[in-house]
């Protein structure tokens, strides 16, 4: 029997120990509390005073705070009671200035901005609400803009189950999540699961100056609706790949003037994209386009594109197959270039085919007014 | 060696007395023309003047007509030079009556196929009926693109339906007879419609069984796009419903045991309603007031759907005190994530930026 006690105490004693080492936990909001927990009162305060790779868990509740992170971490929303969201708002007593200047060289008021991380690691931010409204209101003449979510050069992580949502900035200055990267190893940043709405801008804007392009984003099963609330505007772009890589794959976008565009680097053509699984509707205005593509050797495959202006703007090198594309004014826009376009169904569309340098063939078309139309030189 | 002639000469009497049986095409609009071919300036003309089961093969053009099929035949679009839309339009100088009575009334039926005789399936396949100009007085009927009445079977597919204003639906098929119908309604481009997109009604001592797969849905701009009405049975999946802002009725809405999955539904008032027994699984749904508004006597499974951008998630609307399954679903982005819920705790789907979990209250209109 004595045996058995000896070895009680031995655990007990093995407990006693091995408390102190245990991880704390790391919180914002004070919904968590206790002898386990490190709380901070503002989400900003946390991201500086954890200790890096940490994960700090933010209670539902408002905060109307611009947040800097600089280390590695993971911020999290968590649930209390009866509510998970916690809103990273605009402050209206705070400093509504530029804090970043993107490689393309837009200043930008950044709602959570990521930045000189050190040591080198992911920031990830997960289950967050980033809210724009009253944010700067630039107008169209400021080259100024506005992100809710802003990862600089040099900084890599996954953006999961986040909302980011009222970011207009004035024709097309506002987004909703920005990533970058300029000179420097390549970084690989994800951006998936999230609600992005409500922007005059790109939703999801992927980003680099350097050829080839120095950032590989996955972008997938992102639920995105543009505001695309001011006449003309052509900077609602639900996903704008400007000089970035990688693939946009299973996102389901709406409204807005463009679902997808891989419009090259501020230099020209660039670095190719795989654009598979999305959907894209409700793009019908005359510059309204689901994807658009510059020359760039992209994919786009196994798409479905319903009730928009033009299913695909091509202006060479792509890949566009097993698609399907209803109710449009035009099919397959090539601008006279060279792309491979096949095995698609199109069904109800005045153009199937528009501008392309040799008869198309190798696909199943169904109502369409004309099939193929539009001379080149 | 005359053993192999023998077979030889054999086969070629075969063949030669197999030529007269070769078929006929049948075609309407002039493109295809021949000793092959048997040529018809009207579908109306074709439909009455084939043998029953033959394929039609429609020229691209517009036929301004009201086309009768009462018996078994497919009836499909074809290409011919550069286009390959034959449009069936409305004809303002033609009928203007009502042409058949469905369970829910009158309609004025654009393409009707009614008492189908021998019995078989008429098939319509890559054909564009257009509503445009119709407009028979206030209140005006029923109207529908494609019309099958009861006792009818068969298939639309890579069809346009567009413009049926006024009351309009793009696809109704309907069954009150003791005939086992089947209809499969697939690939559809359907939009503009005043009243409904693709709408399928049975009585309770009816069969029919739908299958609506793969259409794609826009610009409702009154009833629910696809609904499977009282005994209506079978699936709704793979389809894309946008743009359908009309306050009170569910895009997509099913009576009974039908399964709605993987259907892709946005900027809409109201996602998916379904009933007693119905089985929602799989879909997504983007920028809706209410994704799914649930009736009290819900006992079907809600599983592994997607909803992002919504006031309600899910909404009772304060008449369930139990559920069916509701469980893998991923809800992102709502103001209510259940609404109108006065049972106990949900568990089992993974929740993020919800600013209420649960409420008994009902912030989002009836369903």
């Amino acid at each position: 029997m004595s045996r058995y006690f000896g070895w009680l105490f031995t655990m007990l004693v093995m407990l006693a120990v091995s408390a102190p080492l245990q991880a704390l936990t790391y919180e914002v909001g004070g919904c968590k509390r206790g002898s386990g927990y490190v709380n901070f009162t503002t989400i900003s305060a946390a991201v500086v005073g954890v200790p890096a790779g940490a994960t700090i868990q933010v209670c539902p509740g408002v905060y109307p705070e611009q947040v800097t992170i600089t280390q590695p971490l993971t911020l999290k929303g968590i649930a209390s009671g009866n509510s998970n969201r916690a809103v990273i708002t605009i402050n209206p007593n705070g400093n509504l200035a530029p804090n970043v200047t993107s490689v393309i060289g837009e200043y930008l008021y950044a709602q959570v901005l990521v930045q000189n991380v050190n040591p080198p690691g992911p920031v990830n931010i997960i289950g967050i609400t980033v809210d724009g409204t009253n944010g700067p209101q630039q107008g169209c003449t400021d080259a100024s803009g506005f992100a809710g979510i802003f990862y600089a050069s040099g900084t890599a992580g996954t953006v999961n189950e986040v909302t980011a949502r009222n970011q207009i900035g004035g024709c097309g200055l506002g987004a909703g999540i920005w990533i970058e990267n300029g000179a420097g190893p390549t970084q690989a940043i994800t951006v998936e699961n999230s609600s992005v709405r409500n922007m005059d801008g790109p939703g999801i804007h992927n980003v680099s100056d350097q050829t080839p392009a120095t950032i590989t984003a996955t972008i997938k099963g992102n639920f995105m609706t543009s505001a695309n609330s001011l006449a003309g505007n052509i900077e609602a772009v639900g996903v704008w790949v400007l000089g970035g890589a990688g693939t946009v794959a299973n996102n389901f976008i709406t409204g807005g003037s463009t679902g997808i565009s891989n419009s090259g680097n501020i230099f020209g053509p660039c670095c190719a994209i795989t654009v598979s699984g999305n959907v894209l509707a409700d793009i019908p205005g005359t510059l309204g386009t689901a994807i658009l593509y510059s020359p760039n050797g992209s994919t786009a495959q196994s798409n479905k594109i319903s009730n928009v202006y033009t299913a695909f703007d091509l202006t060479g090198s792509a890949t566009v197959k097993s698609n399907t594309s209803m109710n449009t004014a035009y099919g397959v826009l090539l601008r006279c270039s060279a792309n491979t376009v096949s095995g698609n169904t199109l069904n109800d569309s005045t153009y199937g085919f528009y501008q392309a340098l040799s008869l198309i063939t190798g696909n199943a078309n169904f109502n369409l007014d004309t099939i193929q139309a539009g001379s080149c030189p | 060696m005359s053993r192999y002639l023998g077979w030889f000469f054999l086969a070629v009497v075969m063949l030669a007395a197999s030529a007269p049986l070769q078929a006929l095409q049948y075609e309407v609009g002039g493109c295809r023309t021949g000793s092959g071919y048997k040529n018809f300036t009207t579908i109306s003309a074709a439909v009455a003047g084939v043998p029953a089961g033959v394929t039609i093969l429609v020229c691209p053009g517009v036929y301004p007509e009201q086309v009768t099929i009462t018996q078994p035949l497919t009836l499909k679009g074809i290409r011919s030079g550069n286009a390959n839309r034959a449009v069936i339009t409305f004809n303002p100088n033609g009928n203007q009556a009502p042409n058949v009575t469905s369970m829910l009334g009158p309609f004025y039926a654009q393409v009707l196929v009614q008492n189908v005789s021998p019995a078989g399936a008429v098939s319509i396949v890559g054909i564009t009926v257009d509503g445009s100009g119709i407009n028979l007085g206030s209140p005006p009927p029923y109207v529908a693109g494609i019309f099958y009445a009861s006792g009818t079977s068969g298939t639309v597919n890579e069809v346009t339906a567009r413009n049926q204003m006024n009351g309009g639906v793009g696809v109704w098929v309907e069954n009150g007879s003791s005939t086992s119908d089947t209809l499969t309604i697939e690939n559809n481009s359907v939009h503009n419609q005043g009243f409904g997109g693709i709408w399928a009604n049975a009585a309770t001592s009816s069969t029919l069984t739908a299958t609506v797969s793969g259409n794609f849905l826009s610009n409702l701009s009154s009833g629910g796009a696809i609904e499977l009405l009282i005994a209506a049975n079978g699936e709704i999946s793979g389809n894309v419903v946008t743009s359908s802002p009309y306050p009170t009725s569910s895009a997509i809405y099913a009576d009974g045991s039908v399964v709605i999955s993987g259907n892709l539904v946005a900027d809409v008032n109201k996602g998916i309603g379904p009933t007693s027994g119905t089985t929602v699984k799989s879909n997504k749904l983007s920028n809706v007031r209410t994704a799914m508004a649930l009736p009290s006597e819900d006992t079907g499974a809600i599983t592994s759907n997607t909803i992002m951008n919504t006031v309600c998630a899910i909404d009772f609307f304060g008449g369930a005190s139990s559920s069916g399954t509701m469980s893998g679903n991923v809800i992102n982005d709502s103001q209510y994530g259940f609404a109108g819920w006065s049972g106990p705790t949900i568990t089992g789907n993974a929740f993020y930026n919800i600013d209420t979990i649960q409420t008994t209250s009902i912030p989002c209109p009836g369903p």
